[in-house]
């Protein structure tokens, strides 16, 4: 992952995080919240080497922490988004390259958007945090789930044909 | 070659990691720079929450009639008259006329409690993702709104601000799981802790254990020193059914908040409550309906004026 790259990346990210924020927030979306963020994040992730997807699933969880509606101590994304990147890139090597089979892409982001969800929750448990009812955060993660799948299959073959207009051309071979 | 990529990525993971943990230790020991920052995003991310706003609503209004679309017939059907109703305002402008009469309701009930408010436009809503209730308003430090002061709705309570900068502030709603508020019954004057559950449903526990809790029975708010984080007998809710718990001390209820938070438009932010609060001046009084008495009188038939 180059420099260059990797900067583009993050203005995509604060793009998108504010897009978040400032609109995609504030639609009431039947069952849950859709995050398009995460799902943006995931995606870009997913096309990344390992060290690629470590790198940027901490600068992503950064901005997700800087969030002013976020309750959770600042770092808390940074963590688990770093985890997360790491887990990506070990299955991702198992799968192969996800840009010939976009089914598989889209249900990875998927299941990503909605295991980043679970394992968030599961730290502010360990970290004693009130995160509310079950059921109700059932509710959003599922929700958030099934709003990647229907949403990501619009937007990754946009993200897919952006990141390849960052390749350098080293990268390309 | 692989091998070495390999540590490069673990080496990398583990100062990432180590560096987040850094950082959430130092969130936890309270250290300012990490704070600030999220009130810096939110300084910077007021003005695009602003101006989106007014051009989202609809988008975000679309949305939410979908989700309740067949909820009930009669509902629906209530919805259709008024409907007809409303498309004539929504000529002249829909949008601002409901932001108009949330503001009258607002600056009613806040006139009858004799508190002193700023009223705010609701210009944001925290994400889902943060698994926080909140929402931002157009009101900050510049007018008079500071941390930990009441915000209420047309119909009573609606949270505490959380955070304010100098044009924004992020408002707790009272149905996060994180809020509680000390509130007492007005029926028998019994004391409880109202509590957010991320949803539309409050729990109620009393602190009194000879307390008793009837269905209906209405929720003031008990106020804190010096009306902050919450001023006295604001309207909170009432309750809905009361729980059968023989496992707890006290009794327990399950309560509807007046304040319907899922379309708040307009809310304002008590900065001074006059003469010790209201006392139970705010509790809602049921409209009287109007009844209606029919006299029949029996018109004579032929065979009796025979």
């Amino acid at each position: 992952m180059s420099w260059s790259r990797a900067g583009f990346s993050a203005l995509i990210l604060l793009l998108f995080f504010v897009v978040q924020e400032s609109a995609i927030s504030k639609i009431d979306f039947p069952i849950s919240g859709f995050s398009l963020y995460l799902c943006v994040l995931l995606g870009l992730m997913a096309l990344e080497d390992r060290f690629g997807a470590i790198a940027m699933g901490f600068i992503g969880g950064l901005i997700l922490d800087l969030s002013p509606s976020s309750d959770s101590p600042f770092g808390k994304w940074a963590l688990i988004l770093t985890l997360v990147g790491y887990l990506f890139s070990r299955n991702r090597e198992s799968i192969g390259d996800f840009t010939e089979r976009p089914m598989a892409f889209v249900l990875f982001v998927s299941a990503g958007a909605t295991a980043t969800l679970l394992i968030f929750l599961i730290f502010g448990v360990i970290l004693g945090e009130n995160n509310g009812a079950v059921l109700t955060n059932l509710q959003t993660v599922v929700g958030n789930g099934i709003w990647t799948l229907l949403f990501s299959s619009v937007l990754l073959p946009g993200l897919v044909a952006l990141r390849n207009y960052t390749l350098t051309s080293r990268e390309r071979l | 070659m692989a091998a070495g990529g390999n540590n490069r990525s673990r080496l990398l993971l583990v100062i990432l990691l180590v560096t987040s943990l850094f950082l959430i230790t130092l969130d936890l020991r309270g250290v300012s720079i990490t704070k600030n920052s999220r009130s810096a995003t939110q300084s910077l991310l007021a003005p695009v929450q602003r101006g989106v706003s007014d051009f989202f609503s609809p988008v975000g209004n679309f949305f939410s009639d979908v989700k309740n679309f067949g909820k009930t017939k009669a509902e629906l059907k209530d919805l259709k008259s008024e409907n007809a109703k409303l498309r004539k305002k929504v000529i002249f402008n829909k949008d601002t006329s409901g932001q108009l009469k949330k503001l009258k309701g607002v600056l009613d009930l806040a006139g009858r409690g004799g508190y002193k408010v700023v009223s705010a436009r609701v210009i944001g809503k925290g994400s889902s993702s943060t698994f926080s209730q909140t929402i931002t308003i157009d009101a900050g430090t510049n007018d008079g709104v500071n941390k930990d002061m009441t915000v209420m709705g047309e119909f009573g309570l609606v949270g505490v601000i959380k955070s304010a900068t100098s044009t924004s502030s992020i408002v707790l709603l009272m149905n996060d799981p994180t809020f509680r508020i000390g509130v007492r019954i007005a029926r028998s004057q019994s004391v409880g802790v109202l509590m957010g559950e991320g949803d539309n449903t409050f729990t109620l526990q009393l602190l009194d254990p000879s307390g008793s809790i009837e269905v209906n029975d209405v929720l003031l708010s008990l106020g804190s020193d010096n009306n902050r984080p919450f001023v006295p007998g604001l309207p909170v809710g009432y309750v809905k059914s009361v729980k059968n718990t023989s496992a707890t001390l006290t009794q327990e209820a399950s309560v509807k908040s007046y304040s319907n938070l899922g379309s708040l438009g307009v809310v304002s932010v008590i900065v001074k409550v006059s003469n010790g609060g209201p006392k139970d001046a705010l509790i809602p009084r049921p409209t009287p309906t109007p009844t209606t008495t029919i006299y029949v009188t029996q018109s004579p038939t032929p065979e009796a004026t025979n």
